[in-house]
């Protein structure tokens, strides 16, 4: 008889085991982006947090060139487009540096041949080398006219790198990712309506674009490890009046990314090779299978090349690399300094113009 | 005050928990006791606090008298499980005193007049469980959290503000299991009540000229149509707990939002995808 009998506790103990498996157990840590009370915090796991921590740190800067080095290295060396107001030694230290960003590892494409020919480092018959003149300018764009996003904090090839060669958090069209084409080529998110009931006339939001912008909303999310009340107030998500600051800088991001995508990224369309394709993600009926981005693939299915999105640089923090200051210590990562003291009014005014409280 | 015939067999003396015969009064139909005044004491105290706060403008909405628009709300996060000013979050503390102690001191009123009565504690055990939402809510999932600032504002719209935004924070609070569990206890205790409650309904409204219809045709009807009739104490005890049970789940569902799980709750379901069978 008592061979058979029912045991409770050890049902429950079972429970338990299996419930608190899948918890994260207090204390948590928490922080507060708007009135008391109203639940506008962020609640983080400090254990989850420590796990991915050595993914965010800022590796150390290499030993600073020489501050009396007068020279040029545009003077000194053949077909330098982007760095050539660097000193010789701040030049050589900037290749250093990027090497270590980019291409670290050992194999034939890594180090200083991943981008250049060792018999004439002033060719650019590679294609990576054609790729990252164009990064540096996309860089020094985003350091000099998008501080209105990066601040003074900036960003350099590891923020997005981080010793790969192909940055992950990259995309290319999939039928899977339409909503990230508002990182491309389609306007800002409008789905709320300020009529009280649905109109032809006041409100073109369909299902469609409502489920856009939710996969948007958790392309963010995701690549901030924030959830929505860091952005908006639930109450009112589209009240620009209730929202925490972080949505314009948001705003600004979505903006930046957008800018880049068309001006830096799409204009290697032609650049990219053609036997980094995923051609094979495309079924026979031309639609795409599902796949994940593939660090060595720098086409898409349909051919196009990567794309940038707020993951690119965030990689699921709040700030990238936590808001560590890191390009402050690489003058390459910033345009030639009498660029930059051009007026703001001319084509890098971008963004007093575009950004207002209520577009 | 006039008395019904049974009350007098009712109106004993002896049964408190404390105070002895000091409070062991009526006041009109009403009992007293110690924590009657302490109910009354906390509760008095409690919402003129709360009337004062709205005339000095606590809280986000600044003075109103809307009553919409009034809010109390606690301190900001950075003062932790300590005191804040009384201007800065400290009346929400001192408020949430006196909730407590109302609450609480109502429920050990509900213990005495059972012991009177002579019967079983359901009562306050059932009111208790409810007094444990509200508790779970402002102390102890805040006492989790760190911080007093985790319990939700005192105010009709403001509250509303709190359930949105804390509800987005585990992006889709629906996703929560013992949010599952605590809705399906719910609905079930309506599901239960409807049925009771059409069932009595139709044995005491009988057709004009026959009687009113007793527990054996109640019973013989739900045999019938369900092939079962729980009984006529049985759907008591069942409704009790359905009820409890999704007040329980409730508490537990809210707790752990944040002490126990910090991302969207979608997401904690990620066990279900990687379980051995098919990942």
């Amino acid at each position: 008889m008592s061979m058979h009998r029912f045991r409770p506790g050890a049902l429950v103990a079972l429970v338990a085991a299996v419930s608190l498996a899948g918890c994260e157990l207090p204390p948590q840590e928490s922080t507060q982006n708007g009135f008391r009370g109203v639940g506008m915090q962020q609640v983080y796991s400090p254990e989850r947090l420590a796990g991915t921590a050595a993914d965010h740190q800022v590796p150390d800067p290499l030993a600073p060139s020489s501050t009396t080095d007068s020279s040029r290295a545009g003077d000194q060396y053949q077909n330098l487009q982007v760095l050539g107001h660097l000193s010789n030694g701040e030049f050589v230290r900037t290749m250093a540096a990027m090497t270590e960003w980019v291409a670290p590892k050992t194999g034939p494409e890594a180090g200083c041949v991943y981008c250049h020919n060792p018999a004439n480092m002033a060719s650019d018959e590679k294609y990576t080398y054609k790729v990252a003149k164009q990064m540096l300018k996309m860089t020094h764009a985003v350091n000099s006219e998008w501080t209105g996003h990066v601040a003074q904090t900036g960003v350099t090839c590891y923020t997005c790198h981080r010793g790969n060669q192909v940055p992950e958090g990259t995309w290319f069209y999939t039928d899977e990712n339409q909503s990230l084409r508002h990182y491309l080529d389609r306007e800002d998110v409008r789905v709320q309506t300020d009529a009280a009931l649905r109109s032809e006339s006041n409100n073109l939001a369909s299902v469609n674009q409502t489920e856009y912008t939710y996969g948007l909303m958790i392309s963010m999310s995701s690549a901030l490890g924030v959830n929505c009340t860091y952005c908006h107030n639930s109450r009112a998500f589209a009240d620009w009046e209730q929202s925490p600051a972080q949505r314009l800088t948001a705003l600004r991001g979505t903006r930046m990314v957008r800018d880049l995508n068309i001006n830096h990224m799409l204009v290697l369309q032609d650049v990219w090779p053609e036997a980094k394709h995923a051609k094979g993600h495309l079924t026979g009926e031309g639609t795409l299978k599902p796949w994940h981005v593939d660090a060595n693939i720098s086409r898409g299915p349909l051919g196009d090349g990567a794309k940038l999105q707020c993951s690119t640089c965030h990689q699921g923090v709040y700030k990238p690399l936590y808001g560590q200051p890191m390009a402050k210590d690489y003058p390459g990562m910033y345009p030639a300094p009498q660029a930059a003291e051009v007026p703001m009014a001319t084509e890098g005014d971008s963004m007093p113009t575009q950004v207002s409280l209520n577009p | 005050m006039a008395m019904l015939s049974f009350e007098r067999k009712y109106r004993v003396r002896g049964g408190t928990l404390i105070g002895g015969d000091l409070f062991d009064f009526w006041v009109g139909p009403f009992y007293v006791g110690f924590f009657g005044v302490t109910t009354l004491f906390f509760a008095l105290a409690g919402t003129l606090l709360l009337v004062w706060g709205a005339a000095i403008g606590e809280g986000l909405n600044g003075q109103s008298w809307n009553l919409w628009q009034i809010s109390i709300a606690p301190p900001d996060l950075s003062y932790g499980l300590g005191l804040a000013p009384l201007t800065e979050g400290g009346l929400w503390q001192v408020v949430t005193v006196c909730a407590t102690g109302a609450f609480l001191s109502w429920m050990l009123r509900q213990v005495e007049i059972s012991r009177k009565l002579g019967m079983g504690l359901h009562v306050p055990f059932a009111y208790g469980v409810a007094v444990s939402a509200y508790l779970t809510l402002v102390v102890v999932r805040p006492m989790l959290l760190g911080a007093w600032g985790h319990g939700f504002p005192y105010g009709i719209l403001s509250h509303l503000d709190w359930v949105s935004n804390v509800g987005y924070q585990y992006l889709h609070f629906h996703y929560n299991p013992a949010h599952m569990i605590a809705i399906t206890f719910f609905f079930t205790c309506c599901l239960a009540l409807a049925m009771h409650g059409s069932l009595i309904l139709s044995v005491t409204n009988p057709k004009k000229g026959e009687p009113v219809k007793t527990s054996e045709h109640e019973n013989a009807f739900f045999r019938d149509t369900l092939g079962y009739s729980i009984g006529a104490i049985g759907i008591h005890r069942l409704g009790l707990w359905l009820a409890l049970l999704a007040v329980i789940f409730s508490d537990l569902c809210i707790l752990i939002s944040g002490p126990f799980w910090t991302k969207g709750w979608p997401e904690w379901w990620s066990w279900w995808l990687n379980l051995p069978i098919w990942s």
